[in-house]
């Protein structure tokens, strides 16, 4: 057992966790921020993903005791940082991915939406292909993935009603 | 009990639809968007213990003894359970009863249940089931369908009345089938063969139970059909179910993959009242790929009949369906297989023998277009041969055998809407279908494909006359309207068409609903989120239960302003005086009048199908009170030299009655065509020699990531369906169907092979062109 | 969930200390650079550290920095996407950041390492799968067991390497640079395979891998990978070819390296079949004469065995037409060949 301090959504959480436990285990059991999913546990599906350094991550493969000093973010973390920064409502990626109908059973969004707000840093405009490219470690079983690339299209024109 | 009045399928005001019809967004959509939304296994709670299954390593075992006092001695182990302790039987077809929470005397199926332990944490938990110690007597096994119905002995099920391998078996002729033979200008006769595929929702299996020192049990469990497992548990428990609470969180998909009743949902109930602390068990997803109920192999022969026109004449099918280890839904299966393949063309003589077989696989059930999947496939790609060999164009032969609207099928199932010819019209249009089937290049091609699927079922899996679906509305004060509905969201957005209907009924905005779904103690039966019915059947009773609290609001406002009610006018939460222009109100304002004139206001309503079904055993089932309709066309490329099929672009047209918010109809439509495509080309559920699960894991069953998922292009039709809430039917199974012979018969136009063992492995491509080339 | 082995982890902040962790207990220990690898292996059994030695925060093995005369190092602690996306290896070094590239999916390669791409567990259907499952089959020679299920009465595991970047560096005669608990070590890295899938290193797992030393390229030194798998992402390779052809001043083959993966438990060299490609030119019959010769040599040297999940028999078919086709690339300075 570690005491950690891990720097989630800009708070600094000092956790109690064994050592053999991961990211995900301990954002979900031990600090209860279970917007963050486990599909596989493996590597496999991506519902776990989260932003450390603003680098889509995957959780359950990452050690919680080898994040510390990081800057973790995670699904519940864009709210209150949109808000901070002076915005309404939630994340313009939330909103838009809400307006195209792309939100169907929910459990891989999460992840889904990291990866999309990763990209759009990144690249505030990307193409089809870009955008395929870049959500191709997070599966979605309900989709057939159609409204999420509308929904990072949406996202990308700020065309929010 | 008749069907409750029809609703009528236009907008209950005269004005067009207020909210029906607009991409409004769904209820939990934002919920979803920002981690809020409550999953089972993100329910924590205080002194929760962590519960984790032993499974077999056998395929078929006898039991001889299980010791699990060294688990129990393991510090941290609070509570160990086995089979012996809960030997009630269940299924979720009554009939078929042949499951237990845990394997009493026999295992059936590497992965099947065996004991469990509910520890302080997850990994006491994990070593205590290693410190079970089982001997099992190791059986023959049977892993083959084929095998299962020649091999009587050992039965996989010993006390059946019969002594045999043997499920379920069905034989029903309507017609004459043989008699067409000897004047068909056509025969066409082959073999075909479906795979095994897999749900692989998202979302793990995952339940938690409290059981509290008065008795009363709650469940919350990732389920599709909290009714079921309330029975089930009350069963097995033998417990009363009105001590009993379950409650379905929100659901990381389902597909038909979380319908039956799960071990896991007794285990940790029993575990529960066991130990008096609250229990939970997330399987592993490795787990999940056991736990299975996935799509039925089937092995079928078709032969068809035909005239020189292309017209049919007679449809004979001989189909073996492997059931794997346990009966689950296959009473129905069998049924489905034969029942559902009798539009959208007109079948004048048909036949169909199925028979479901026990075999030591992973256990088989309902998976989007349950047990209509398969014959689908088979039946679509010899149409095509027909039609290629009469020289007809696809789509046209598809138009010849129209079966029509509002007519019956030659089983005697009840046919209302059918916009089919429309779906085809557009899929037609869309792929420039005419300019380029059989004129692309070698090596591209277009294929076309149609179905139907029910709209929700005549047949409740327990025989009952009470309603199919209930829906109850409360009223507050703050003008809030309060939906309490047994219907089962599973991600296909059951809460939010409620919402809609209802707010489209009472004139309100949809921001002025609240859906409280799927928990027993607060919500009236509905029976779950399977064979598509929650939008007919639920949507019906929303209807129902709004109409009635409507007619109260128009009447107390009517008595108010002293006006006939018919001027009185419910309109995105404004109430307005159409006798005189200037007077309203807001909905809040006569939410109070009618509280004040009637005491507390609530309402319910309520949906049952008509009777309906030919007279005949087996009639009812698969008989719907509507049917949908889909067309397909897929357009793929094959690499000749890699066998590789890349479906390029999928059109999918279909007939949802109408759809209640596009925008969610569209997602069901492209979901349904994206998963029937993985079907064909990536996605095996298989077992290697030794009866294990070849790749039980997300990594080895391969469903498709963003860039192997074809471009999906769906279309709405709307036929208005004179019982469907609004005219609306099913849209969440229906188009998965025809993508996949679609797809089949894109790669005979690209290539000219007709592939009709799925999967479509790039190598049995190669050896299809291999052959080909040999023969000419 | 499924469940890492209870484990101490360590941070050492130099690769000497990470040494002398790694060195200083009885029991098993065991490095951990981005984990893609290593968890999921733990996940299922198949290691049971009681040490992790996590390095990632040891500096001097993270970044990519060029000497004068050209030669790269890279620093094993840098991650796939990195070397994907960095300017001046996809330049000198295509074949590498095509193979990058193709590695499992986005997240994963911004988590895994070339370090550990390198240093990879060989695969096998019938290793990398659950404690249950592998109890279910009676385990393997690998691990925990005695027999092997790809070769019946075979005594000698024939998991197969699929590390995507491995057959790339080969082609580049890439070095590594191990800190060892007697210092520092240089090998090639065509030197550090054994033709065994229990332990495919003829290093111990101990001795940490720092960095990688890649070569300057010839001028006008062109390469691709190409790579057979499922789908378009997260699969790992059910064959994978790299290739680099060097020029002469007139445009003909100068030089030339072919070396496959996901075959054996070693990546697999062609050189004979590379030989076969000097002194032809590009655009012209003697060069496509000699890539329809080394696709059947290759297709000769490389038999895909039942190790991989996949149809073995495929496999070999594709041999021939990945290796054709990733020749063709290579000398039109495109790729990498995938079936997206
Ligand atoms: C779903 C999935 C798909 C994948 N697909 C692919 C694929 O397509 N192609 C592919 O090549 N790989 C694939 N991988 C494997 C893996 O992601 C990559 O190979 C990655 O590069 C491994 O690097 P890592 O830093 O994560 O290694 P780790 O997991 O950290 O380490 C791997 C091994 O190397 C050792 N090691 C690591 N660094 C050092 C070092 N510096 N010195 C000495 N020993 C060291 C570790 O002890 C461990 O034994 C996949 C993994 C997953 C989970
Ligand atoms: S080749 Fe596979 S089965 Fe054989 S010993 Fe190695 S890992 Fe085990
Ligand atoms: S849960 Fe992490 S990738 Fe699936
Ligand atoms: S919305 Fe259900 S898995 Fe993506």
């Amino acid at each position: 057992m570690r005491v950690l301090r891990l720097h989630v959504n800009g708070d600094c959480a000092e956790v109690a966790a064994p050592e053999h436990w991961t990211l995900l285990e301990v954002l979900r059991y031990k600090l209860g921020l279970t917007g963050s999913k486990q599909g596989c546990d493996k590597g496999d599906c991506g519902a776990c993903t989260v932003l450390i350094d603003g680098v889509p991550t995957l959780a359950c493969l990452s050690l919680a005791a080898t994040v510390e000093g990081k800057q973790i973010t995670t699904i519940e973390g864009l709210v209150p940082a949109h808000r901070a920064a002076g915005g309404e409502g939630v994340d313009p990626v939330q909103n838009a991915f809400d307006k195209t109908g792309a939100l169907q059973c929910g459990f891989c969004q999460p992840g889904m939406i990291l990866s999309a707000k990763a990209l759009l840093a990144k690249n505030p405009n990307p193409s089809l292909k870009e955008i395929q490219e870049s959500l191709a470690g997070n599966l979605c079983r309900c989709t057939g993935y159609t409204q999420i690339y509308e929904a990072v299209v949406l996202a990308a024109k700020g065309d929010l009603a | 009990m008749a069907a409750r009045d029809q609703h009528g399928s236009e907008a209950p005001w005269d004005q067009g639809f207020r909210v029906i019809g607009k991409e409004n967004r769904k209820v939990d959509g934002m919920a979803k968007a920002t981690g809020e939304a409550i999953y089972t296994d993100d329910i924590q709670l205080p002194g929760m213990l962590h519960a984790k299954m032993l499974r077999s390593p056998h395929a078929h075992a006898r039991i001889l003894s299980i010791d699990t006092s060294k688990a129990e001695a393991l510090p941290g182990v609070i509570g160990v359970l086995v089979g012996a302790e809960l030997p009630v039987r269940y299924g979720v077809i009554p009939w078929t009863p042949d499951e237990t929470a845990l394997a009493v005397d026999k295992v059936r199926f590497i992965g099947d249940e065996v004991a469990a332990v509910a520890a302080l944490d997850e990994d006491t938990a994990n070593a205590a089931i290693r410190l079970i110690e089982v001997e099992y007597e190791i059986l023959e096994s049977i892993l083959d369908a084929e095998k299962a119905l020649i091999t009587p002995e050992p039965p996989i099920h010993e006390d059946r009345k019969r002594r045999d391998n043997i499920s379920k078996h069905v034989e029903l002729e309507f017609g004459d089938v043989e008699a067409q033979v000897s004047s068909a200008d056509i025969v066409v006769e082959e073999d075909y063969s479906f795979h095994s595929t897999t749900h692989a929702a998202m979302e793990p299996h995952c339940a938690v139970a409290v059981a509290n020192s008065d008795g009363r049990l709650t469940l919350w469990s990732s389920t599709q059909i909290t009714h079921y497992v309330h029975r089930a548990l009350a069963r097995v428990l033998q417990l009363d179910p009105a001590r009993i609470r379950v409650i379905q969180p929100c659901l990381g998909g389902g597909f038909g993959g979380k319908s039956d009743p799960f071990s896991l949902e007794f285990v940790v109930a029993q575990l529960a009242i066991k130990t008096g602390r609250p229990v939970k068990m997330l399987w592993t997803r490795e787990e999940v790929f056991y736990a299975h109920r996935g799509r039925h192999p089937m092995k079928m022969h078709y032969r068809t009949t035909a005239k020189a026109d292309g017209t049919i004449t007679g449809v004979d099918a001989k189909l073996l369906i492997d059931g794997g280890a346990y009966s689950s839904f296959g009473l129905v299966t069998t049924y489905y297989s034969g029942q559902l393949l009798t539009g959208p063309y007109d079948f004048p003589n048909y036949r169909f023998d199925s028979t479901r077989v026990f075999t030591n696989r992973p256990p088989n059930g309902p998976k989007r277009g349950h047990g209509s999947v398969q014959p689908r496939f088979a039946f679509e790609v010899q149409l095509d041969e027909i039609a290629q060999r009469l020289n007809i164009d696809p789509i046209e032969i598809r138009r010849r055998n129209f079966l029509g609207a509002h007519t019956e099928t030659v089983n005697g199932q009840r046919i209302t809407s059918n916009g089919f010819l429309e779906c085809l019209q557009e899929v037609e249009a869309a792929s420039d279908w005419k300019a380029r089937h059989g004129k692309l290049p070698h090596g591209r091609g277009i294929g076309v494909a149609g179905s139907m699927y029910i709209s929700g079922t005549n047949y409740p899996v327990y025989p009952n006359k009470m309603p199919q679906a209930g829906v109850q509305l409360k009223i507050d004060r703050s003008g809030l309207v309060t939906v309490f509905t047994g219907g089962n969201d599973i991600g296909q957005g059951s809460n939010s068409m409620v919402a809609y209907l209802v707010a489209e009924e009472l004139g309100i905005q949809p921001s002025h609903i609240k859906v409280i779904a799927a928990d027993t103690d607060l919500c009236p039966v509905d029976l779950g989120a399977y064979s598509s019915r929650v939008t007919f059947m639920v949507g019906n009773a929303a209807i129902d239960a709004a109409r009635k609290l409507r007619h109260k609001l128009v009447e107390a406002v009517a008595v108010a302003w002293d006006v006939a009610q018919k001027d009185v006018r419910f309109m995105d939460g404004t109430v307005v005086d159409l006798s005189a222009a200037a007077r309203s109100m807001t909905h809040v304002e006569a939410f109070h009048l009618a509280e004040e004139m009637f005491d507390t206001l609530g309402s319910t309503g309520a949906y049952n199908t008509p009777t309906l079904g030919g007279d005949y055993r087996g009639g009812t089932i698969g008989s719907a009170p509507a049917y949908s309709f889909t067309a397909h066309v897929a357009e793929v490329e094959v690499d000749t030299e890699t066998g590789r099929i890349t479906v390029h672009k999928v059109w999918a047209a279909h007939d949802c009655g109408r759809a209640l918010n596009p925008m969610i109809v569209r997602g069901q439509i492209e979901g349904s065509t994206y998963m029937g495509a993985a079907e064909v080309v990536l996605e095996s559920h298989d077992l290697n020699r030794f009866g294990l699960h070849a790749g039980p894991s997300l990594l080895d069953y391969r469903i498709p990531t963003a860039v192997d998922t074809p471009e999906l292009a769906a279309r709405i039709i709307e036929s208005i369906d004179p019982e469907g809430p609004f005219g609306a039917k099913e849209a969440g199974e229906g188009p998965l169907h025809s993508t996949i012979p679609a797809i089949a018969n894109a790669v005979f136009d690209a290539v000219g092979i007709r592939l009709r063992h799925l999967p479509f492995t790039p190598a049995k491509v190669l050896a299809a062109l291999r052959a080909k080339e040999e023969q000419a | 969930m499924l469940r890492l082995p209870k484990f101490e982890v360590k941070n050492p902040a130099t690769v000497e200390e990470a040494v002398a962790m790694m060195m200083e207990i009885h029991g098993e220990a065991r490095f951990l650079a981005g984990g893609t690898d290593l968890n999921p292996n733990m996940k299922h059994g198949l290691f049971t550290p009681e040490r992790i030695v996590a390095l990632g925060g040891i500096e001097e093995m993270f970044g990519v920095g060029f000497d004068e005369s050209g030669n790269a190092r890279i620093g094993a602690m840098v991650t796939l996407a990195q070397v994907e996306q960095h300017p001046d290896l996809r330049r000198a070094f295509p074949a590498l950041c095509q193979a990058a590239k193709l590695v499992s999916s986005p997240q994963l390669r911004n988590m895994g390492t070339l370090g550990g791409n390198v240093m990879l567990d060989t695969r096998c259907q019938w290793y990398n799968q659950t404690y249950f499952w592998r109890n279910a089959l009676g385990y393997c020679l690998k691990k925990d067991g005695s027999k092997c299920h790809v070769i019946e009465g075979g005594s000698k595991c024939v998991a197969a390497a699929s590390n995507d970047t491995a057959p790339a560096l080969m082609t580049l005669n890439a070095e590594l640079e191990f800190a060892t608990t007697s210092g520092r070590v240089r090998m090639p890295l065509a030197d550090l395979w054994q033709a065994d899938g229990i332990w495919n290193k003829k290093i111990p797992h101990t001795d940490l891998l720092v960095a990688l030393h890649v070569p300057k390229p010839a001028a006008g030194s062109r390469g691709a990978y190409g790579k057979l798998r499922d789908r378009g992402s997260i699969d790992f390779p059910l064959f994978g070819i790299a290739v680099r052809l060097d020029f002469a001043a007139d445009g003909s083959i100068s030089d030339a390296a072919l070396c496959a993966v996901a075959l054996q438990a070693r990546p697999w060299p062609l050189k004979k079949a590379a030989e076969l490609l000097i002194g032809t030119h590009p655009g012209q019959a003697s060069f496509n004469d000699a890539v329809e010769k080394v696709a059947m040599l290759a297709a000769k040297q490389c038999r895909p065995m039942p190790n991989i999940p996949g149809d073995h028999e495929y496999r070999h078919l594709m041999v021939p037409v990945y290796t054709r086709r990733t020749l063709h690339a290579a000398a039109a300075g495109e790729g990498p060949v995938h079936h997206i």
